[in-house]
């Protein structure tokens, strides 16, 4: 049960051309996680969703504001999926997985190795796989290090549509199993409502925008009607937004 | 590529069985040798101080069998040959551990970077004989003077090459591996290495050439035993079926070390980028065809 207390952060990163201004990723956030929750972080490219992952995960420093994940008292432990798996071409599938660990046990690894129903795949090479197949080994391994805290970086937006969505179920079959508590980056609105209990929304210049809490059960189907009237309404929402969302990224330009 | 005569039951013609033996990479790498052998024995029809093919052929048996060789004692083939494979393993070590070091330190670290590419640079453009003199200099004859020949020319290969690849490496993996605290021992034996295998290959290949032309000269000049000494000792005997001779012996024991152990090796180490090759074709075949 990790606790994530994020107090006015900021990032400035100076700016990319010599005489430009700097730029604003992330302005002025403050919000909370605590407990069981899958929460997604949503909002089109460039509002600061991926510097923030990487500020959480220590890989970048916040220009102000502070940062806590703990568990318990103790620091949290982390686990990342990333937008494409990531894996060491020369290494067996289950040495990848055992990569990540601080000991050799290789039951654990191929326990969610199984989860993924990749079982099958514990002796080949990365490269023997499909994208998708590779993606799911990432998220097997991820799971694998029995994090506090699963940080998730747009993991299917390299994936076509079908390999996607069945990759989200096996997502959701792991979390409805193991309860993480997960930051969810995405900039798939749809996606987000089906896997999230709440939807941290960004806007350009890294503001928060809207904070939506989502009451469905786990798991759910892409195709069960209730997520796609609460999908409708939500897009709606954002389609309210975008002439702000404009105004946005005009300033920032 | 020509196609060969399709046959049902019975077997291929003779002709195109040959054609295909004579056009096979194989076949073509024998042609190359026998064409060379050829070569070689035109020219010393127009230049009768060329030893032609036979006569080296003969002087390396009797070299090699011990006998006498107009009034020269022979038969020490071996003996030579085992101390300058010994001199030429334990410099190689040496250079290619030192080599090995510095790329890695010289890849990962922009400081380390600055302070010691601009030498290893400087080391790479220093022929091999400069080595041999200065080491004969400072060592006199003895058997640090080819080992260290050895180790100096061999060391800027491995350590330039060794730095582009570990300059190579993905920041993503990198990122990968500082996102799951993954310690320094396990980072170095599962990420650094491998990624950097292809280039310790190639940087190995070339160490074993220079390497091997360094400890030629370094005995030549300062050698009481070894293969460049006996190299020196035809040649001052005025004897050039000796000298042709062993050189010889020296070109086909780095053609036969690359062909055998470093080929090999690389394959070995290369197995993740082709792994079981025919099951992966199979199951393309199987796509294709549903």
């Amino acid at each position: 049960m990790a606790r994530v207390a994020i107090q006015n952060l900021s990032k400035i990163f100076p700016p990319p051309q010599k005489g430009g201004d700097p730029v604003t990723a992330i302005g002025d956030i403050s919000f909370e996680v605590d407990g069981n929750v899958f929460v997604s972080i949503v909002g089109p490219s460039g509002c600061g969703k991926s510097t923030l992952l990487n500020i959480l995960s220590g890989v970048e420093t916040p220009t102000s504001g502070s940062v806590s994940v703990t568990e318990g008292s103790r620091p949290a432990r982390l686990g990342y999926v990333f937008q494409d798996a990531r894996l060491l071409p020369w290494r067996t599938v289950i040495d990848n997985m055992l990569y990540v660990r601080d000991d050799d046990r290789s039951e654990t690894a191929t326990r969610y190795l199984d989860m993924v129903g990749l079982g099958h795949t514990h002796d080949m090479f990365p490269g023997q796989l499909s994208g998708g197949m590779q993606q799911r080994v990432g998220i097997a391994r991820a799971f694998s290090v029995e994090p506090d805290l699963l940080l998730m970086d747009e993991p299917f937006s390299h994936l076509d549509a079908i390999t996607a969505r069945s990759l989200r179920d096996h997502l959701q079959a792991l979390w409805t199993a193991t309860r993480k508590t997960v930051l969810f980056v995405t900039h798939d609105v749809v996606e987000a409502v089906q896997l999230s209990d709440r939807i941290i929304v960004l806007a350009p210049g890294g503001r928060i925008f809207d904070d939506i809490g989502i009451e469905l059960p786990h798991p759910r189907r892409a195709a069960d009607p209730k997520v796609a009237t609460l999908q409708a309404e939500i897009l709606g929402r954002f389609e309210e937004m975008q002439p702000s969302t404009v105004t946005g990224l005009e300033s920032l330009g | 590529m020509t196609a060969a005569p399709i046959s049902l039951g019975g077997p291929a013609p003779r002709q195109g069985r040959l054609h295909q033996v004579l056009t096979s990479p194989q076949g073509a790498q024998v042609t190359a040798i026998f064409v060379f052998v050829a070569l070689w024995q035109l020219v010393t029809l127009v230049a009768p101080r060329v030893p032609g093919p036979v006569d080296v052929t003969q002087f390396l048996y009797t070299e090699i069998t011990g006998g006498s060789h107009g009034g020269i004692v022979t038969g020490q083939f071996f003996e030579h040959f085992a101390i300058t494979l010994q001199r030429f393993s334990l410099g190689l070590l040496i250079g290619f551990t030192a080599g090995l070091l510095v790329g890695v330190v010289i890849g990962l670290s922009g400081l380390a970077r600055a302070l010691l590419n601009d030498t290893v640079l400087v080391l790479l453009t220093m022929p091999a004989f400069v080595w041999a003199f200065l080491t004969t200099m400072w060592f006199g004859i003895s058997w640090r003077a080819p080992v260290l020949t050895v180790a100096f020319t061999a060391f800027p290969f491995v350590a330039i090459n060794v730095a582009q690849g570990a300059r190579a490496i993905t920041p993503e993996l990198k990122n990968m591996s500082t996102a799951f605290e993954v310690g320094r021992t396990k980072r170095f034996r599962h990420l650094i290495v491998p990624a950097i295998t292809g280039y310790i290959f190639a940087g190995l290949r070339f160490a074993i050439i220079v390497g091997w032309n360094g400890i030629l000269l370094s005995e030549w000049f300062s050698g009481q035993a070894g293969v460049g000494f006996r190299t020196r000792y035809w040649f001052d005997a005025n004897r050039y079926r000796g000298f042709v001779g062993w050189v010889i012996v020296f070109i086909v024991f780095i053609v036969v070390l690359d062909r055998l152990v470093l080929n090999r090796l690389q394959a070995r180490a290369f197995r993740w980028r082709d792994p079981l090759q025919g099951e992966i074709d199979l199951s393309h075949q199987e796509q294709a065809g549903a």
